[in-house]
């Protein structure tokens, strides 16, 4: 992937390209929002990751005019203010995603990856498909191997999070945020009690286990 | 004290000194009015007379002749009083009357004159001697008698002109009365309300100066000095105690960041040991990340508790289904309580809405179904149960979590909600010690209470929120 970086923190920006390239990514760092903007306009990223607060121009006034420009580009907006209003306000100005500082490397590289659209499935699919496991989202029915499986309306929803995401690394705070629309605390092992019990959902008796646990990340769905 | 020219800029001075004006003028006005009608009044009557004897000296002359009107000059002239009278001849020659010297125009051309003239008498008859000359000056009628004679009849308006004199000395000593008493009054006010103002502005200069704890003072009287007064009071206990808290919090802050400060930096130096091999290395690093990541929570939840207690924009009011929200933790929770051998209940009244935050609010309930679950694990093992509710009041809307766990004893289950305090028993429990006090700052947020129960056994947690 191809990524722009506008932070002005030199010695976070040079740990971010270094963990990145190694995750297999391309980044080019701007320094300050008039450099960033610039590179934006010019160039073709799959994500840009902003910081919101720069010198010379803002985060938000950068995604607000790539907006306007009709640059769809996804971006994940960083910063240390993680008030609700913050963060509606960086969606608000065409922002994708909103990452709160401090943040674990594995949650930026996860939602970039989740965020990139190359590789996105179609937003319009009414059935996702990973192994023998479906899930169709109008009837509402998930089968595995032709068998019907039985789900509560929120481990549905999980299900569907995970699924729309195949292949790529889902953090505990994504879920939280996507499925629960929750942007507070809770102790993390809350969310490892739904996984397990929706992985003796769907994997139960099965030879290939669908519904991975990532060490230190967070969860995956894939064959 | 003020110097005089700052004393005339302030508002209530120039206000006394506007008032003041305002009714001198209006003093003025009135008085000069009365002076001018008395006078016109007095001259008109004047004028009446003068015509009246006139009238009657010319028929004495039709019908009685010259010595006729000679005696009733004579006699009119004798009078004492402001009358003038002048009998000449054909010729204009003085025949008789008090006034000797006229000019020969009025004497030979009838009309209405005034003239100075050299008073021949003082009015006065009780008074002896020699005539004493004054000036006076006259108004008359001059007429030519149908025998040919000269007569002229007048008023010496010297006396008329002292009586404007009076009204206008009484005039004068009014002005001056009043002009006297509405400085003293208007001074008076003045200075009443500059020295309340002044009490305010010293009391905030000693504010300012350091003393928080100075207040204004309230007097007896409840005017609006004094209404102005409470609520700089009231303003000033918010300040002083929310001031509290900051030092409080920063207190606290230093010394229960500064722990886990020094395991984070302990754990990256075992990691530095040159005797460590990679999996030591490894394990000590992951040992602080998983401490930074406890560092992080604390600080989050800190400023969520400045910001509740700061009181959060308004912005992030909205009107909240609290049921759902509730339901929703519950929810969330239900499968980690099943899991370690607890139930979860719900007594989630519908549709329970309340202008509210709900961020703040959802915080709140997950802070206490977390606690709740926390100590009934560390319970020996038996039947942990845990109760959610919420129902509408009558005067707003209840969350009630209880559990039937260990419970708090009565003495600390105040002081628990600070920040940062954590019983003995919970020491060795995960936590920050920041729960409740979010949990308390946001009741506060929303004007409402949050206080602990005796559930006999366990913990009845209690939010109530009022209606807005």
């Amino acid at each position: 992937m191809k990524i722009l970086l506008v932070e002005d923190d030199r010695e976070a920006a040079s740990y971010l390209i270094q963990a990145l390239d190694e995750a297999g990514h391309v980044t080019h760092h701007a320094a300050d929002g008039e450099t960033g903007y610039a590179m934006a306009e010019s160039m073709d990223y799959d994500v840009l990751i902003i910081d919101r607060m720069l010198p010379r121009r803002d985060g938000i006034s950068i995604v607000e005019t790539l907006r306007t420009n009709g640059d769809a580009t996804p971006v994940l907006i960083l910063s240390a203010l993680g008030e609700v209003d913050d963060r509606v306000a960086g969606l608000r100005a065409g922002g994708d995603d909103y990452l709160v500082k401090p943040y674990a490397f594995t949650e930026l590289l996860a939602r970039i990856e989740v965020l990139a659209r190359r590789s996105s499935p179609s937003e319009a699919a009414t059935v996702y498909e990973v192994g023998g496991l479906s899930l169709d989202r109008l009837s509402r029915k998930v089968e595995r191997d032709g068998e019907a499986i039985l789900l509560q309306p929120r481990e549905f929803r999980l299900l569907e999070y995970l699924m729309k995401n195949a292949g790529k690394v889902v953090t505990r705070t994504m879920l939280l945020e996507n499925v629960w629309d929750y942007h507070f605390d809770p102790q993390t092992n809350v969310i490892d009690v739904h996984m397990s019990r929706l992985r003796g959902k769907i994997d139960k008796g099965h030879a290939t286990q669908l519904l991975q646990t990532v060490r230190g990340a967070g969860y995956m769905i894939r064959d | 004290m003020r110097s005089l020219p700052q004393l005339l800029r302030t508002t209530s001075v120039r206000l006394t000194a506007t008032f003041i004006l305002i009714f001198v003028v209006f003093s003025v006005l009135l008085l000069g009015i009365i002076a001018w009608q008395a006078s016109i009044q007095i001259q008109r009557q004047q004028t009446a007379d003068i015509d009246r004897e006139v009238r009657l000296l010319q028929r004495i002359d039709r019908t009685q002749g010259l010595r006729g009107i000679a005696v009733a000059v004579q006699r009119l002239a004798n009078q004492p009083g402001p009358g003038i009278y002048y009998l000449g001849d054909r010729a204009g020659l003085f025949l008789l009357g008090n006034i000797t010297d006229v000019p020969d125009q009025i004497i030979f051309e009838p009309g209405v004159y005034s003239f100075d003239y050299e008073r021949p008498r003082p009015f006065d008859p009780d008074e002896e001697g020699e005539a004493e000359r004054t000036q006076g000056f006259a108004v008359v009628r001059s007429v030519e008698l149908a025998s040919g004679l000269r007569l002229i009849v007048g008023r010496d308006v010297v006396e008329r002109r002292g009586f404007t004199a009076i009204i206008i000395q009484a005039f004068l000593f009014g002005v001056a009365g009043i002009l006297i008493f509405s400085l003293v009054a208007g001074g008076l006010t003045a200075r009443r309300i500059l020295r309340r103002i002044d009490t305010i502005g010293a009391t905030s200069a000693k504010i300012m100066s350091g003393n928080l704890s100075e207040r204004v003072p309230v007097t007896p009287r409840n005017d609006e000095f004094d209404g102005l007064a409470t609520n700089l009071n009231a303003m000033l206990d918010r300040i002083e105690q929310l001031l509290q808290g900051l030092k409080e919090v920063t207190d606290n802050v230093a010394h229960d960041l500064k722990t886990p400060l020094t395991r984070l930096r302990n754990q990256a130096e075992s990691a530095l040991r040159p005797t460590a091999d990679d999996e030591q290395r490894r394990q000590a690093l992951e040992a602080t990340i998983a401490e930074s990541e406890k560092l992080i929570r604390t600080f989050n939840a800190l400023l969520m508790i400045a910001r509740a207690e700061a009181g959060a924009p308004s912005g992030a009011f909205a009107e909240v289904d609290i049921s759902a929200v509730v339901a929703d933790v519950a929810d969330l929770y239900t499968p980690l309580a099943e899991d370690s051998g607890m139930s979860l209940v719900t007594r989630i009244e519908p549709d329970v809405t309340l202008r509210s935050n709900r961020e703040l609010l959802g915080q709140a309930v997950v802070n206490l179904i977390d606690n709740a679950i926390k100590y009934l694990a560390s319970e020996e093992p038996r039947e942990g149960r845990i109760e959610v509710g919420v129902e509408r009041g009558v005067a707003g809307v209840r969350i009630v979590v209880s559990d039937n766990g260990p419970g708090i004893q009565e003495e600390d289950r105040q002081r628990v909600l600070q920040r940062f305090v954590r019983l003995e028993k919970s020491r060795t429990e995960p936590g920050s010690g920041l729960g409740l006090a979010l949990v308390d700052a946001t009741a506060r947020l929303h004007g409402g209470t949050f206080r602990l129960e005796d559930n006999a056994p366990g913990v009845r947690a209690i939010i109530e929120l009022p209606a807005r």
